[in-house]
């Protein structure tokens, strides 16, 4: 963008939302240049800061008559570069916009701004014996619009479901400015789910300005079980039984030794550093419920040569187990410099298999890969460490994943759970779908969002029926052939 | 359309002479009471994708059907040529019990599923009414329902895949096979509940649950809705975790109990509260309903297990019942505190209007289901009530959906009331996915 332009549309803007609202300095937009999957990075131009739904849709209008592309920004904390600037222009920053509007406990219903924290929700109503369900790893830190964005699951998902089960309502303003609404507290609107729809979107349907969500009543009881097993198919084995046995956890996490060694190095949550797997299972319900199945999924455990059986007697001995899981990926750095995170989903049963694949992909590559997984739903995360210091370990790592992420779906799973795909994952599309799939889902991309400037380049591989002419791919980008495509592990329509 | 002769050629070249229906024999097939010229069913999806390739060319109007339960819903079709029936599509294509996973053709029926699926100890969440004739891919289109909802939501919450022809014969898939899947927009969300106008379902996959090891019911009558209301509303703000709570209207209440053998003293509204888990949690659950119940004033208080349980649940999901008069029947959500005000006035409404009426709650969703006896009524008068209710669920936070009406009052209201801006959005999704209108027209949301 020119500096002139640049300074039309940054006056412009600080017309809309006040001059403290708009940020231009080069060293302050660097904070702006990636989400929490650092390998890539695009500046924004501007970013903007509205504190209401009127300035969002100032905001849209503009850049929709300036042709100028803009993206929404949550907390940041993405993992699939979903929130880059990658054409430039504006980053609308939700930030300001992070009330919790109305709290409806009779009705079990809450109304958020899209720039609130996860957490602060079930904070909030948390004396009421109240809270929201979805509960991503990064709930401390990362924005419910974000959620939105991603459909976010986290560690309850099994039984509770991913952020869409829990999205009731939205009001929303499209990339032209016209602001609308979808539901609301009352369930099953006449007409087509387009809060269904809209979740998942990764900000490229619109920008979310208000939320309704239904929040759950605390179950009565929770209970947490540790297993401690020597291989890692002794505790998939056990999560198979638990759920021949019509059992269904709120929760089952599964690590590795090697995640197991970093965790310890890292918070010491007392996971035995010298075993093959640690499996957590929670249990969670009415109280008969729970005590009534701690005992057969002990059983379970026992059946599969378990050597520990910790059960956490209160809540602090229950955050003491769940401490060392949800620090696993920042605990990476205690023994690797770097590391490449997956979210690739696999059939449950296939869990066994693709784990001895991974472990040859790592003694092919010769790079350590530490497994973290919701073993529940079959949703992996294999942690590929690396030296990003190293000329070419990082394309190494990527390309493991690339190999990791097409045998998943070859075993008939998904390339991501809960990242997204984003700027990352969008060459993989065709892995799993054919042009025609992709085409069906660009028809509801034009119906929301027909000129494309919201959040371009994301989730659609770049075109490559364009590249003779040199002509620009339909989501403005010029195709340049990746490495993974010219080695033939990842294609482009 | 201009040629049915020549549509009838094409479907009879594509599935087969034996699987074509034309003339009076297409009669049981109308809607609204447009016949279609020509019934197909074709038996694989390449034939469906041809045949609505076919269709296409010929701008013919396109209806699926699946089990013909939920042909009452939608406005009267603008025009009719092709019933397309999925009847022989009904086969299982994948189950993998450990995965808790299932994909079926979209033809066969939830309880052909469901018998299947029990054998392992699973099942579809689902229990709408009509389960041996309602076909997996027809609950999905209509978005249908039952009282289980509460415990595990609806079609949006269980469906992790689909395969659907689009109205040009292309076919293509939504999800995958496995229960998280964030890849790419999720287009499953998309065809729940769209009537079979973007496309016709050939396959679904549905996450699974574990069939709970028992599952009882409490039975509460009351003197008042509002009582009853208020058990309700205490169940479902306690840690209690119930499958159901369903508030019945005295004639919906009497049916109830009359199929679970209880009895019942005319006049009493009834509260049902469904609890499935392990025994021990049943009845421990089951003595707390209890307590809420008497706390809150019941008149008499029922322990429902084995075949009473089921009967009494039956009653309530095939409401109003194979042998009610049922010409108008009304679905109203609203935020779940407001469902005895919308009840009674619902009631109430139909009572000013010599409107023999009885209902049905979800309390937990906030469904209201209204029946109401419009045989022998004029049809303005109909209409009237159905537009005054719309105005109390509005009022109340929500809205109110017609599920079935005579022909003659369909033409006096919309039946699924305003849907607001994004109607726009709606219509243009339509014309992406459906450019020529031959899918279902005229019978969606503001004429789609």
């Amino acid at each position: 963008m020119e500096r002139q332009r640049k300074a039309q549309l940054a006056a412009a803007l600080m017309a809309v939302v006040g001059q403290d609202g708009v940020i231009t300095d080069e060293d302050e937009l660097r904070v702006y240049e990636c989400d929490g999957l650092t390998i890539f990075k695009a500046r924004p131009e501007l970013v903007v800061l509205p504190r209401t739904r009127e300035q969002v849709e100032a905001v849209a209008r503009l850049c929709h008559r300036e042709r100028v592309p803009f993206v929404a920004r949550g907390a940041g904390t993405g993992l699939s570069g979903g929130a880059l600037a990658l054409e430039g222009g504006v980053m609308v920053g939700l930030n300001r916009m992070s009330h919790i509007l109305e709290v409806d406990v009779p009705n079990q219903r809450a109304v958020v701004q899209p720039g609130m924290v996860n957490v602060w929700l079930s904070n909030k109503i948390a004396g009421d014996n109240f809270y929201y369900a979805p509960d991503p790893a990064s709930q401390t830190a990362c924005s419910i619009g974000g959620n939105i964005a991603e459909n976010s699951g986290g560690v309850h998902t099994p039984k509770y479901g991913v952020t869409v089960n829990h999205v009731v309502g939205l009001e929303v303003v499209l990339p032209d400015g016209e602001v609308v609404e979808f539901g609301g507290k009352a369930l099953d609107p006449p007409g087509y789910d387009l809060t269904g729809v809209f979740v998942g979107s990764e900000g490229t349907f619109g920008i979310c300005t208000k939320i309704t969500v239904r929040i759950l009543r605390k179950p009565e009881a929770v209970k947490t079980l540790m297993g401690v097993f020597e291989s890692i198919e002794d505790a998939s084995n056990t999560v198979s039984d638990i759920v021949a046995a019509g059992i269904l956890p709120a929760c089952v996490e599964m690590m590795d030794t090697l995640s197991i060694q970093a965790v310890e190095k890292g918070v010491r949550a007392g996971y035995p550093t010298d075993a093959g797997s640690v499996l957590l299972v929670e249990l969670d319900g009415p109280r008969a419920e729970v005590e009534a199945l701690v005992d057969p999924v002990s059983r379970l455990m026992k059946q599969n040569k378990v050597r520990e059986i910790r059960i956490a007697k209160d809540d602090a001995e229950r955050l003491l187990l769940w401490k060392g899981r949800k620090a696993a990926f920042a605990a990476m750095g205690q023994i690797s410099p770097d590391y490449y995170v997956q979210d690739a989903v696999i059939p449950r049963t296939k869990l066994p298999q693709i784990l001895r694949e991974i472990g040859a992909f790592s003694d092919e590559y010769k790079l350590r890969v530490a497994n973290v997984f919701h073993a529940g739903d079959g949703n992996l995360h294999p942690l590929i460490l690396y030296d990003g210091r190293n000329e070419g370990e990082l394309h190494k790592a990527e390309e493991m994943g690339a190999k990791i992420m097409r045998r998943c779906i070859e075993l008939g799973g998904s390339i991501t759970g809960e990242h997204g795909v984003g700027r990352e994952k969008r060459d993989y599309m065709p892995l799993m779908y054919t042009p025609a799939d992709l085409e069906a889902m660009l028809k509801v991309k034009r119906v929301f969002n027909p000129d494309g400037l919201l959040n371009p380049g994301k989730i659609f591989p770049t075109t490559k029926g364009c590249v003779e002419a040199g002509a620009v791919g339909r989501d403005g980008l010029r195709y340049r052939p990746h490495r993974l495509e010219v080695m033939g592990l990842a294609q482009r329509f | 359309m201009g040629d049915p002769a020549g549509l009838a050629r094409r479907a009879q070249e594509i599935v087969g002479a034996e699987h074509v229906r034309t003339g009076p024999a297409a009669a049981p097939f109308a809607v609204d009471g447009l016949t279609p010229g020509v019934v197909a069913a074709p038996g694989s999806e390449e034939e469906v994708s041809r045949l609505l390739a076919a269709a296409h060319g010929l701008e013919a109007a396109v209806a699926p059907w699946g089990g013909g339960t939920k042909t009452g819903l939608g406005n009267p079709p603008r025009r009719l040529d092709l019933v397309l029936s999925l009847a022989r599509l009904n086969r299982v294509v994948d189950y993998e019990p450990g995965d808790m996973t299932a994909t079926l053709q979209a033809g066969m029926t939830l309880a052909a599923a469901q018998a299947h699926l029990t054998q392992k100890g699973q099942f579809i969440a689902l229990d709408p009414a009509a389960a041996a004739r309602a076909t997996v891919g027809g609950i999905l289109a209509a978005n249908a329902s039952g009282p289980r909802r509460l415990r595990y939501g609806t079609a949006r919450d269980l469906v992790i895949a689909v395969r659907i022809v689009h109205a040009d014969g292309a076919v293509t898939k939504g999800g995958a096979k496995v229960v998280k899947n964030v890849t790419g927009y999720d287009m499953n969300k998309l065809y729940v509940g769209s009537l079979g106008t973007l496309g016709i379902l050939t396959e679904v996959t549905f996450r699974l649950y574990p069939l709970p090891a028992t599952e009882e019911t409490h039975l509460s009558a009351f003197p008042t809705l509002e009582a009853a209301g208020a058990a309700a509303a205490e169940i479902l703000g306690s840690p209690l975790v119930p499958h159901a709570v369903e508030l019945l209207s005295a004639a919906a209440a009497a049916a109830a109990a009359r199929a679970a053998n209880v009895p019942w003293s005319p006049g009493q509204v009834g509260l049902a509260v469904m609890i499935g888990s392990v025994p021990d949690a049943v009845h421990a659950q089951l003595a707390d309903v209890a307590r809420f119940c008497r706390g809150a004033g019941s008149a008499a208080d029922h322990h429902l297990r084995g075949a009473a349980h089921s009967a009494c649940w039956e009653a309530v999901r095939e409401f109003p019942g194979p042998d009610a008069p049922r010409s108008l029947i009304l679905k109203g959500s609203v935020p779940l505190t407001r469902v005895p005000e919308l009840m009674s006035r619902g009631e109430g409404l139909a009572g000013q209007r010599h409107l023999a009426c009885q209902a049905v709650a979800e309390v937990g969703p906030g469904i209201v289901r209204f029946s109401v006896d419009a045989g022998g009524v004029p049809p303005e008068r109909a209409a009237d009530y159905v537009e005054t209710v719309r105005g109390v669920a509005a009022e109340l936070g929500g809205h109110l959906v017609v599920l079935e009406a005579p022909l003659d009052v369909k033409r006096r209201v919309d039946v699924w009331g305003p849907v607001g801006k994004a109607l726009r959005l709606m219509q243009g999704l339509k014309a992406q996915f459906d450019p020529k209108g031959i899918l279902n027209p005229g019978r969606f949301v503001g004429g789609i």
